[in-house]
């Protein structure tokens, strides 16, 4: 697939985040740009986890940066609460900043070393004109309590502590100017296997607790599974398939899709490990496959992938919609 | 700490020799694992331990860089204090006879004036000190302001401010000295910026570069996520990250200049007048040939003071350098 | 088989009592602690372990990698012939040849200024001899055998225009120049990405097979691990833990940390928002390690005779070993963790809920 269309957008009124056709594109020299974001809508609805998963060089995480403003928007809409943050600039962007938070892949590289992490933390208040008062000093008191980094270490610095913590560290940041919306961008790769669970654990603990609606990225599938609500799979910079956590991984309808499940170590009983058997070479996203962008590498495609581009479309009457000519679950029941 | 980190080395299968790595990314790689192999950890909290015991890890300067600093405070005491020191006049001609070896009422001899070589020297640090600090400062300022903004802001901004950069780099810096200093008059103020106009560009180039590194790192976007606005980006998350290699490198800068200002003074373009006393001039005055025969004390110990104070701010410079590079990596 | 009648005999590699330490400014870290193991023809071992628990000091002491500094002691035999011995006398054509490594990262390994072929046949002349053409026929031979699309072309490349997946097959290639017998995976899929970690690591089964090559398979991913080697042995804190088969190992397990290593992880037949049992706290310290099992302050099962010495790794090389003295799924484990739940808290001092999920 790997496709556009706006099939799967839905029209209720706790819908918080709208992207709509959103295109991000980076200079490459030589007149060349990179399609790192082509023509990607999707939505999430207050209080939901939406998970973006795909390999690296998918777009996923442009697609949240783009969201955020830290990479500048070529095209497309994101609504925020019916604003268009893609529009946005100087002051007015400043003021919907707090509004929307993330948490960064790498702990260590996201906190400055020379600063105290309890300065790193009222870092938000203090820009917000919060003169570090009593008020906020309790409720830094309160975060470093949530997130599990004892108070009385807020006077070192983040090179004293574990990845773990810091990543705690960066969640607390995030936390504390009260955001409606936290992106996660693959928040516990960079972590040791037996830190994950509790990073995972606090940030559905955190999202509960202060009301979150949360954007998951990352390329771990049963990661992604674990903390998402609905998923989207993305390839080459396109959406190939969105649904229900439980729709995606129980009638994987891409061939992508499939092909992912069926690669990682422990595959899911879903699909064939045959499946998994994919061309290794992503193609250059400068030059990206016509027609739809994984034609290159599916086991299904035909002379219609590699012209017409797929737009998505309703599997049945599940919230399940992919971008494909030739999906699976198609087939099976026309058999 | 891990103890993989300790031997990130290079390995490789083949056994076949290493060729240096290219490429900007490969090097970082190559830097990374060098730095990481010779650093220490400051300790980390461990969830059970009580807080404030990796003081006692802390690295040390060691002996010879507190020798070192005791050098400069002495001159820095003697640059501040030099009129105050019981000592003699030091432009006062025929102090004793000209050009008298040292002895108990003359230290270090006298001159071809028979002025007194010793107060000369502490007086010369006035001016050389001076000369060498506003210098390097006025570099820091201008140089690492210029290099921070344009390597925070990039594009036409960065571009101007290479071009400046390069400018004053390819300018041949001594016809540059010679021409301020041969046309606007010889004060202090004018020598100094003279050399601080010279320790702009490498100074700027280094603070754009660690800006630019730096710039990089999440915790610059983490910061425009939160809201802040660039001023305090720049000052309350780059500044003190790019400060701190700038620091160390205050006192290397001030080494240069200190010795820029000894051959600003062989061309006699150091700050005019007669009671301007520097190193430099100092030694220009010993410097002829006849004094170099027969009297080389006139020449030798203002040359022996100079080389002292400017291998110990390298030294200084050099340790305090390792000291923060090693603390900044220690994640 | 060759491996199977071997797998029986003499093993390959014997590893016993290794022990490697890095003096450092803030004291000794005692990076791998007495670590023993077997390794027969044919067969694959995985060592498990998260960062710091001392897997790839392991794999780079037997390739004799360790920067100078590094203290190290113990006994490694190779087809009956001291390593160590061979490492001193400087052999030329052993690391690399019989015995080599490939790399997480490829690039570590890669020349990025050399075309790939040439890097491929530059082994193959300076091990083997070979001329220049014979090499060049040879490297692309050894990357079609790989599995390199259109080996003849990539040959003329520079690593930098392939893809990190098709640079670690390049590696790969060259690794296996020599024939080695026994080759050294540390992380070699952990950069890449999911697709491509299958195709590398169906690549190194088939290759093993194919060649009666033995593997040690170095990984931090217990997925990795289960279903790829025939043995695996979790490392923590320096130390071997464990060393089963991997049935065993993922399905009978005895030490509290595989355990609860594998509780932790998200699965993908995990039912949506199910709730992970992390391990509470983090890995220790290397440096002045307490005389006690490292994994102690984090484990539920934790009495005192844990905290008065470090367990030893029982049985024999090549059966079942595990270092614990309360042991999951045995009676003396139970026992522990019924205690720490009746006290709500474990010896030392990890607070235990009472109605903790089931013990395995």
């Amino acid at each position: 697939m790997a496709g556009t269309g706006h099939a799967q957008l839905r029209d209720h009124d706790d819908v918080l985040l709208r992207v709509k056709d959103l295109v991000v594109q980076f200079p490459a020299g030589r007149r060349r740009v990179v399609h790192a974001v082509s023509e990607v809508s999707f939505d999430v609805a207050e209080g939901e986890t939406l998970g973006i998963v795909g390999e690296s060089g998918c777009g996923k995480s442009t697609v949240a940066r783009a969201i955020i403003r830290l990479v500048d928007i070529t095209g497309g809409e994101v609504l925020y609460e019916g604003r268009d943050l893609a529009g946005l600039e100087g002051e007015d962007l400043r003021r919907v900043r707090p509004r929307l938070q993330m948490i960064f892949q790498d702990p260590i590289s996201s906190l400055n070393p020379r600063r105290r992490v309890r300065d790193v933390i009222a870092e938000g208040l203090a820009v917000w004109g919060d003169d570090i008062g009593s008020w906020s000093r309790d409720r830094i008191d309160e975060l470093m309590d949530a997130v599990g980094v004892e108070a009385r270490y807020g006077a070192r610095r983040p090179h004293e502590f574990s990845g773990g913590q810091c990543q705690r560290i960066g969640i607390a940041r995030a936390l504390a100017l009260d955001p409606k919306v936290l992106i996660c961008d693959e928040p516990v790769s960079a972590l040791d296997v037996s830190i994950q669970a509790q990073i995972l654990n606090l940030l559905q603990d955190m999202k509960r607790r202060y009301g979150l609606t949360v954007l998951f990225i990352s390329h771990d599938l049963s990661v992604v599974k674990n903390v998402s609500d609905r998923i989207v799979v993305m390839y080459l910079g396109k959406v190939c398939e969105i649904g229900s956590t439980i729709e995606i991984y129980s009638r994987p309808a891409h061939p992508y899709t499939r092909a992912l499940l069926a690669s990682i170590p422990e595959p899911a009983p879903t699909v064939d490990i045959e499946e998994g058997d994919i061309g290794d070479e992503l193609p250059s996203a400068t030059a990206p496959p016509s027609g739809c962008r994984f034609h290159t590498r599916c086991p299904r495609a035909t002379d219609i992938c590699r012209e017409v581009e797929p737009v998505s479309e309703q599997i049945g009457d599940a919230d399940h919609y992919v971008a494909c000519h030739h999906p699976v679950e198609v087939e099976i029941s026309a058999r | 700490m891990s103890a993989e980190d300790l031997v990130t080395g290079e390995g490789q299968a083949t056994g076949r020799p290493r060729t240096p790595v290219e490429g900007k990314a490969s090097r970082e790689r190559l830097l990374w694992r060098f730095r990481i192999v010779r650093l220490v950890r400051p300790g980390r909290v461990p969830d059970d331990s009580p807080a404030g015991d990796e003081s006692a890890v802390r690295r040390r300067l060691g002996f010879s860089f507190w020798l070192a600093v005791v050098w400069l405070l002495i001159m820095a005491f003697v640059a501040a204090f030099a009129p105050l020191l019981p000592v003699a006049d030091p432009t006062k001609v025929a102090f004793g006879g000209p050009r008298e070896p040292p002895s108990l009422d003359a230290w270090f001899g006298t001159d071809a004036l028979g002025r007194d070589v010793f107060s000369r020297t502490l007086h010369g640090a006035r001016i050389s000190l001076a000369v060498g600090g506003f210098a390097i400062v006025f570099g820091m300022v201008v140089g690492g302001g210029l290099g921070i903004l344009g390597g925070y802001f990039r594009g036409r901004l960065d571009q101007a401010v290479g071009f400046v950069f390069f400018v004053l780099l390819s300018f041949p810096a001594l016809v540059l000295a010679i021409l301020i200093t041969a046309t606007l008059e010889r004060s202090m103020l004018v020598v100094s910026l003279t050399i601080g106009i010279l320790a702009v560009a490498p100074v700027g180039l280094l603070a754009r570069a660690s800006t630019l590194v730096f710039a990089e790192r999440e915790f610059v976007s983490a910061a425009r996520v939160l809201g802040a606005k660039p001023g305090r980006i720049i000052v309350r998350e780059l500044l003190p990250n790019v400060v701190i290699p700038m620091g160390a490198l205050t006192l290397l800068g001030m080494a240069v200049a200190v010795v820029a200002e000894g051959s600003l003074a062989f061309l006699g373009l150091s700050v005019a007048g007669e009671d301007a006393i520097s190193w430099g001039k100092m030694i220009v005055d010993g410097a002829g040939l006849r004094d170099l025969q027969n009297a080389t004390h006139v020449t030798m110990f203002p040359v022996a003071v100079m080389f002292v104070t400017v291998l110990s701010l390298n030294f200084a410079g050099d340790r305090i350098r390792q000291y923060f590079d090693v603390k900044e990596l220690a994640f | 088989m060759m491996a199977e009648q071997d797998a029986t005999g003499a093993p390959l590699l014997s590893v016993r009592d290794l022990h490697v330490r890095f003096p450092t400014e803030r004291g000794t870290v005692n990076a791998v602690n007495g670590v023993s193991f077997d390794l027969h023809e044919g067969k694959t071992l995985a060592i498990v372990g998260e960062s710091g628990s001392g897997k790839s000091v392991t794999a780079k002491t037997l390739m004799n990698l360790l920067p100078r500094t590094a203290q190290v002691s113990g006994e490694v035999t190779y087809d009956g012939q001291d390593v160590q011995a061979l490492a001193e006398a400087g052999t030329k054509h052993f690391f690399g040849v019989q015995m080599t490594m490939v790399f997480q990262d490829p690039m570590t390994s890669l020349n990025p200024v050399k075309k790939v072929g040439e890097q491929i046949a530059e082994t193959l002349r300076y091990h083997l001899g070979r001329s220049r053409i014979e090499a060049l026929e040879e490297a692309e031979e050894l990357l079609d055998v790989v599995g390199m699309p259109e080996p003849a072309r990539r040959l003329k490349q520079y690593p930098h225009e392939l893809s990190g997946g098709l640079r670690q097959r390049v590696v790969i290639a060259m690794a296996l120049a020599c024939q080695p017998r026994l080759l050294i995976a540390d992380e070699p899929t952990t950069a890449v990405d999911v697709t491509v970690q299958k195709h590398l690591l169906d690549l190194l089964d088939r290759l093993r097979r194919d060649r009666g090559m033995s593997m040690i398979l170095i990984t931090h991913d217990l997925g990795v691990a289960h279903g790829r080697a025939d043995d695996v042995a979790v490392m923590y804190a320096g130390r071997l833990v464990e060393v089963a088969d991997a049935r065993t190992l993922f399905f009978d397990m005895r030490h509290p940390y595989t355990e609860a290593l594998l509780r932790s992880i998200p699965r993908i037949d995990d039912p949506v928002h199910h709730r992970l049992d992390p391990i509470p706290g983090r890995p220790p310290e290397l440096i002045n390690p307490p005389d006690a099992c490292a994994f102690a302050p984090r484990c539920i099962y934790a009495q005192g005779d844990c905290l008065g010495g470090v367990p030893e790794l029982s049985g024999l090389v090549g059966l079942h070993r595990f270092a614990c003295l309360h042991p999951t799924g045995t009676e003396r484990g139970m026992a522990a963790m019924a205690a720490n739940r009746a006290a709500g808290v474990t010896a030392a001092g990890l607070p235990v809920a009472g109605g903790h999920g089931g013990s395995g």
